[in-house]
């Protein structure tokens, strides 16, 4: 336990609360800029071919129009030109759709022109009166066709070591020759993202050659990166500001076609555009979790070791861009089984291009395994926890080394205990409550515990307070409060004499907000800053003060205005030190994880388990109870992190009860197209989620010990709610969602 | 959205005739359906009549039955005490429809005018009888999972989304009518049109008629109510099908007895037959089986709604059991 | 958006501002507009005069602030907020009324602002999430939503707490069964829904004015 004065481990209420609940934060299409303008995107109809006409003079001549861009008039964007490099050859893994750049449809919907006005609602009204006439070509849409010719991703049949390359332990398909056994496909549709804030930009070129973009991004240094290379400009010209994103999920970590649209309008009508997409195009504008086929067959004893794993997966991409994600790592490292086999492909469709979403890849992955599971200890007649623990692995059977730590044994044991599992009967449909039939499931989640490199900039102000800074973003965890408590603990200051500034390309450089990398990566860099300052403030005293020369930095302190070092009389004021401007100012980098990453195997872990109700006659579910246990190293903020972990376990209520977006295969076009029609959970979907952290420090990490949430927050949560609707009725859905028709 | 010209009379009669005299203007009251419909470009009036500020918003006990000003909320009405009295069956609808917010917004008439959500019928570039008469209709050979299992022709399988509406049509409410030839009652079951052949058509209302009122008669029904919807969330969902159920129960028999069915018709579906029925029975699971097996009668269902042939008698099943127990 | 057509399809509804001048009662448009655009409109149907035409007058009291305006009848309370008032708090989530991120009171009464247009509410009182503090202090509802972790990307949260405040003064905050059902109108994708069921609690039990 750490002491109470203490930061880390605390509960602070976080930095930007104010701002959040005055509806003071700015989000990426509420910034006021002079001559402000309004971009609405037109998509096409069809699925595949090429735009033979497109009328756009009735737009044209719209009042308040300013601009309509197409293939037809588009700048010639630099970065979308052909380099000359191997005319013949496609870049590995295909590359992201150019805007208005020929007249080839590749999805329906896809952006053909976009109207710029000075009001929204003259831009929106002028987008409807452009007309587009195609040449159609027989599109593909539906997974099952698509699927008969899936493929090995590109990344694996250049390079056999790849994670996306087919891997094998022990016999190949194993489990077919045993005497027990099962094999059932399992699927899980498309699903979207949909944060609460649709993907907004506004993009303003403040000088022929210097851009700003107020967008939001997960990452704004990539961001940076990509509009720098598309307009071949310097990095330092282009400036990205996402200070505040109204949550992404994994949908802002690529850039996307209205990004660019948006700036070719700008540079077009050279006034700022804004552009939010609308609920239905951010079905198709922006990537989603994509359609997946999965099939596990699985051999184990009597005695519940199993003997043999086969799991593939045929994953959803789009016909012009390979898109990967790790469903089958999971599979090849969570149980002990001998024999092991996974094979992972792809079916390239009509489609736009998919993009990781909250615990991407592994989420899918553990509704097939944890499904799996499952279905073998019924088979078994044993406990699915007990099967489970019987194929608990104690290092890491994929890479044969120790785990850097792993404490699920312990998340078992609690949640089991939180949730009430000795309730749970062996025989399913067995706990009955009126009309409702009781079940219990849990499903495991696992995810890489990733460290990458990041700058951060700390300095002393006058006023005594500390300054830090880093590109980072902040999607909805609260970095910037769990960065401003690693600060507080480093420098021995409060927290209110932080403050963490984060959201902008200028700031010291960090990766994207994804893959629960954010704490490991940003907070070690945070403290690595608090140090170096400590270090430098240190330097700067001791000319004056020769105590502090000797002095180890981790022993300066900042007391009261002044640099102080504990039993020693040794005091000098701040105004002292920053007599030179900047003479505090530190930029410090932090590596990505090194040598420990080769000698261990670093992965947070979750245990989901669900209590759910299904009515016997109707069919609906009902989560009454979700507990969800973590190890996830160090909790770096005990309120954020549960909060983070209900969500992410409401999200899985979602993707087990409701989620799916469809598309007419006729047409190549989804027909969920909003909230109506593509549900997400409500507040009376949500049960109360009780959350338990083990807390133990994984100092292979980083030398906080933190592992990471976000992904093992919805990671098994689904798998958790099949199980358990298994175990209320008896019936076992293997396509989600579980909607109430699959069960009437 | 194109621009519209705005008018805001105080006197129906102005509103009446200023609809009437235009085929494109429309009435405007919570806008909760309309705004969405004109803001996807699926209707484009050039007029619009704001009806808000008509002396239509009172809810008052008339003779033998209980008027709702067709402009009341719908909050209002599901809040009012004399319609949670008389009319439970009625708040309990209300209540299961939409959020608080757009209750707070939409209106009795408003409510009962809601266009359908038919996936294609929102989408301008797929084809719609009824948004488009001729074009086809997407649904039947398409996704059609939340479509209709009763009363649909070749020319439109969609469905009525109103839960309000269920309840209505099963207490023998009368939609009170002005228009430019007058006023006139319609009987709620003939409020709504199936599609035959003119999809485009959702009601029987003439062109700049005016809904001033509904009028839900006294009855027996207040205590062994019940409105069952399934959805595929806990709240804030379009029905895949629900139930209203409205029982008169004595020592255990049913005296009379009111079902209606939403999620599966063009229109609220009245299940007069299965009532019949019911009558004289005991309130038994046994008999709420049989009943529901009748009201299936000549349902029909498509390639993705087959599942409403179970879960229609089901869910009816649940609401004739909950309201006998209520 | 898109209405550009398939080939196979019919074209969809001309229309065309110049069809709306055309058809519709002209003399009632121009009812609304002063007499000198009267003159001009009779001579000839030119953009000033539909511009003209276009705009109408609204007064309405916004976080108790009077504003005169000249509004597009077609320009939605959201966007009237967002857009020309700067009064960004209001947040658009969907615009069809299916999120409730723009939840307003308007009247006393939680709407969807996203859902009516703002001529609509000529002479009615809005209130958004910019005057429900008073001054520096914090209403009970926004301090809950702090204290109890109420949000984490804080997209939904004005309208969350818009609706939060409607709910306990409407008195549907009496349990937590109750609360859910009637917080069911605003989406929170980060799935922060316990922490304001129990920030509500909290302003319900907590016994200060809401």
């Amino acid at each position: 336990m750490k002491p109470n004065d203490k930061q880390i481990g605390s509960s602070l209420n976080r930095v930007d609360g104010r701002l959040k609940v005055t509806g003071a934060a700015k989000y990426s299409a509420e910034y006021e800029l002079p001559n402000l303008t309004y971009g609405v995107l037109v998509g096409s109809t069809i699925a595949k071919g090429r735009i033979t006409s497109l009328d756009t003079k009735a737009a044209q001549n719209a009042p308040g129009v300013l601009a309509v861009i197409s293939h037809l008039n588009s700048p010639k964007v630099p970065g979308f030109q052909p380099t000359g490099k191997e005319p013949s050859q496609p870049q590995t893994g295909g590359e992201p759709l150019k805007v208005f750049f020929d007249d080839k449809i590749r999805f329906n919907d896809q952006p053909i022109a976009l109207v710029v006005a000075d009001t929204l609602q003259r831009a929106r009204h002028a987008a409807r009166l452009v007309q587009a006439q195609y040449a159609r070509e027989t599109h593909q849409t539906n997974m099952v066709a698509g699927a008969k010719d899936a493929f090995l991703p590109s990344s694996a049949k250049k390079n056999p070591k790849s994670p996306m390359a087919d891997y094998q332990r022990g016999q190949p398909d194993a489990y077919q020759t045993a005497a027990l056994k099962i094999e059932q496909e399992y699927v899980i549709p498309t699903e979207h993202h949909h944060p609460m804030e649709m993907q907004s930009i506004t993009a303003h070129w403040e000088a022929p050659d210097r851009l700003t973009l107020y967008d939001k991004t997960q990452g704004t240094i990539g961001t940076r990166r990509d509009f720098a290379k598309e307009w071949n400009l310097p990095e330092d010209h282009v400036k990205v500001i996402a200070t505040y994103v109204g949550g992404a999920f994994g949908n802002a970590l690529h850039s996307w076609p209205h990004e660019s649209a948006a700036i070719i309008g700008a540079k077009v009508t050279g006034r700022p555009v804004k552009l939010m997409l609308t609920r239905e195009q951010m079905f198709t504008m922006v990537g989603y979790r994509p359609y997946t086929w999965q099939k596990i067959g699985m051999s184990a004893t009597a005695d519940g070791r199993i003997t043999a794993i086969t799991h593939e997966s045929i994953g959803q991409t789009s016909s012009y861009q390979e898109f990967t994600e790790s469903t089958l790592q999971q599979t090849r490292m969570m149980y002990q089984s001998p024999n092991l086999t996974t094979r992972y492909r792809l079916a390239a469709l009509d489609v736009s291009t998919p993009i990781w979403m909250r615990g991407p890849g592994e989420a899918t992955g553990s509704f097939a395994l944890e499904s799996a599971m499952d279905e073998m200890a019924h088979l078994l007649k044993l406990d699915p926890m007990e099967f489970r623990l019987r194929n608990y692995t104690e290092q890491d059977p994929e890479k044969n080394r120790p785990w850097s730590t792993k404490f699920l044994r312990e998340c078992y044991a609690k949640g089991a205990e939180l949730v009430g599992w000795n309730k749970r009967q062996l025989q399913p449909g067995t706990l009955r409550e009126g009309d409702w039939l009781l079940g219990y499931g849990m499903g495991v989640g696992t995810f890489g515990a990733n460290r990458g490199a990041a700058h951060v900039s700390a300095r002393l102000q006058p006023d005594g307070t500390v300054l830090l800074q880093c590109a980072t973003t902040d999607i909805g965890p609260g970095t910037g409060t769990a960065m401003t408590q690693i600060a507080a603990d480093t420098l021995g200051l409060p927290p209110e004499r932080i403050r963490f500034e984060l959201g902008q390309s200028g700031f010291p450089q960090a990766g994207s907000q994804g893959g629960s990398s954010t704490v490991n990566t940003v907070g070690q860099a945070v403290q690595d800053a608090c140090l170096a300052l400590k270090d430098r403030l240190r330097e700067l005293a001791a000319p004056g003060t020769p105590a502090f020369a000797t002095a180890k930095k981790e022993d300066v302190a900042l007391t009261d205005g002044h640099l102080t070092l504990p039993g020693n009389a040794a005091r000098v004021p701040f105004a002292t030190l920053l007599q030179q401007p900047d003479a505090a100012l530190v930029n410090v980098e932090s590596k990505a994880n090194g040598a420990d990453k080769d000698k261990f195997s670093m992965y947070s872990f979750s245990v989901h388990f669900a209590e759910v109700a299904v009515h016997a006659l109707t069919g609906e579910v009902r989560v009454r109870k979700l507990v969800s246990c973590a190890d996830a190293g160090t909790i770096i903020n005990l309120k954020t992190a549960a909060n983070q972990m209900k969500g992410g376990a409401v999200g899985g209520i979602g993707m087990a009860l409701m989620e799916h977006a469809v598309i007419d295969d006729r047409y190549g076009r989804y027909v969920t197209k909003d909230f109506a029609d593509y549900h997400v959970p409500v507040q009376a979907d949500a049960p109360a989620v009780e959350v338990f952290f083990v807390n133990q420090p994984d100092y292979h990490v980083n030398q906080l010990g933190t592992k990471g949430i976000g992904e093992i927050a919805t990671i098994g949560v689904a798998p958790a709610i099949a199980n358990a609707v298994f175990n209320a009725t008896g019936k076992r859905v293997r396509e989600l969602p579980i909607t109430p028709d699959k069960l009437v | 959205m194109n621009q519209f010209q705005y008018v805001r009379p105080t006197k129906a009669q102005a509103a009446i005739e200023a609809v009437a005299k235009d085929p494109n203007a429309r009435f405007i009251a919570g806008g909760t359906n309309l705004v969405d419909l004109m803001k996807r470009g699926i209707t484009a009036p050039q007029k619009l009549v704001d009806i808000n500020r008509l002396p239509l918003k009172q809810i008052e006990h008339q003779g033998s039955s209980l008027r709702l000003g067709a402009l009341a909320l719908n909050s209002v009405v599901a809040n009012d005490t004399q319609v949670r009295e008389r009319h439970p069956l009625l708040a309990l609808a209300l209540n299961a429809g939409a959020s608080p917010q757009l209750r707070n917004m939409a209106t009795v008439g408003g409510n009962m005018l809601q266009r359908t959500r038919c996936t294609y019928f929102y989408d301008l570039s797929m084809p719609c009888n009824k948004r488009q008469p001729g074009t086809g209709c997407g649904a039947l050979e398409g996704i059609n999972r939340m479509h209709a299992i009763f009363g649909h022709s070749e020319q439109c399988i969609a469905v009525h989304p109103s839960d309000m509406s269920v309840a209505l049509v099963a207490l023998d409410a009368t939609v009170q009518v002005s228009g430019p030839r007058g006023s006139r009652s319609i009987p709620f079951a003939d409020l709504h049109r199936l599609p035959g052949t003119t999809p485009e058509r959702d009601t029987n209302l003439e062109p700049g008629e005016l809904i001033t009122a509904v009028d839900v008669p006294d009855s027996p029904f207040t205590k062994h109510v019940h409105y069952q919807k399934v959805r595929e969330r806990a709240s804030y969902a379009f029905a895949l099908v629900s139930a209203a159920v409205a029982l008169d129960i004595e020592n255990g028999i049913i005296k009379a007895a009111r079902l209606a069915l939403g999620g599966v018709a063009h229109k609220p579906w009245r299940l007069t037959a299965a009532e019949q029925v019911l009558v004289g029975q005991p309130a038994t699971e046994e008999t709420f089986r049989r009943v529901a097996a009748v009201a299936m009668q000549g349902a029909k269902a498509f390639k993705h709604n087959e599942y409403k042939l179970r879960l229609a008698p089901n869910a009816l099943i649940q609401a004739l059991k909950t309201a006998a127990a209520a | 958006m898109a209405t550009n057509h398939d080939p196979d399809l019919p074209a969809p509804h001309d229309e065309h501002r110049r069809n709306f001048l055309k058809q519709s009662s002209l003399l009632t448009a121009l009812a609304l507009v002063p007499s000198a655009v009267v003159e001009a409109a009779e001579s000839k149907l030119d953009e000033r005069v539909a511009e003209a035409i276009e705009k109408i007058p609204l007064s309405l009291k916004i976080n108790g602030k009077k504003h005169k305006l000249k509004v597009e009848p077609r320009t939605t309370l959201l966007d009237l907020l967002r857009e020309d008032l700067h009064l960004t708090g209001t947040k658009k989530g969907c615009d069809y009324g299916q999120c409730g991120a723009c939840t307003v009171h308007v009247d006393g009464l939680r709407v969807n602002s996203c859902l009516s247009f703002a001529v609509m509410h000529d002479g009615q009182e809005i209130t958004t999430i910019e005057g429900l503090a008073s001054g520096d202090d914090l209403h009970p509802m926004q301090e809950a939503f702090v204290k109890h972790d109420g949000f984490q990307c804080g997209y939904c949260t004005p309208g969350q707490i818009m609706s939060a405040v409607a709910c306990v003064r409407e008195g549907h905050a009496g349990s937590e069964a109750e609360i859910r059902e009637y917080m069911s109108g605003n989406i929170c994708r980060c799935g922060a829904y316990a922490n304001i069921v129990a920030a509500i609690q909290d302003v319900k039990s907590g016994g200060k004015k809401v």
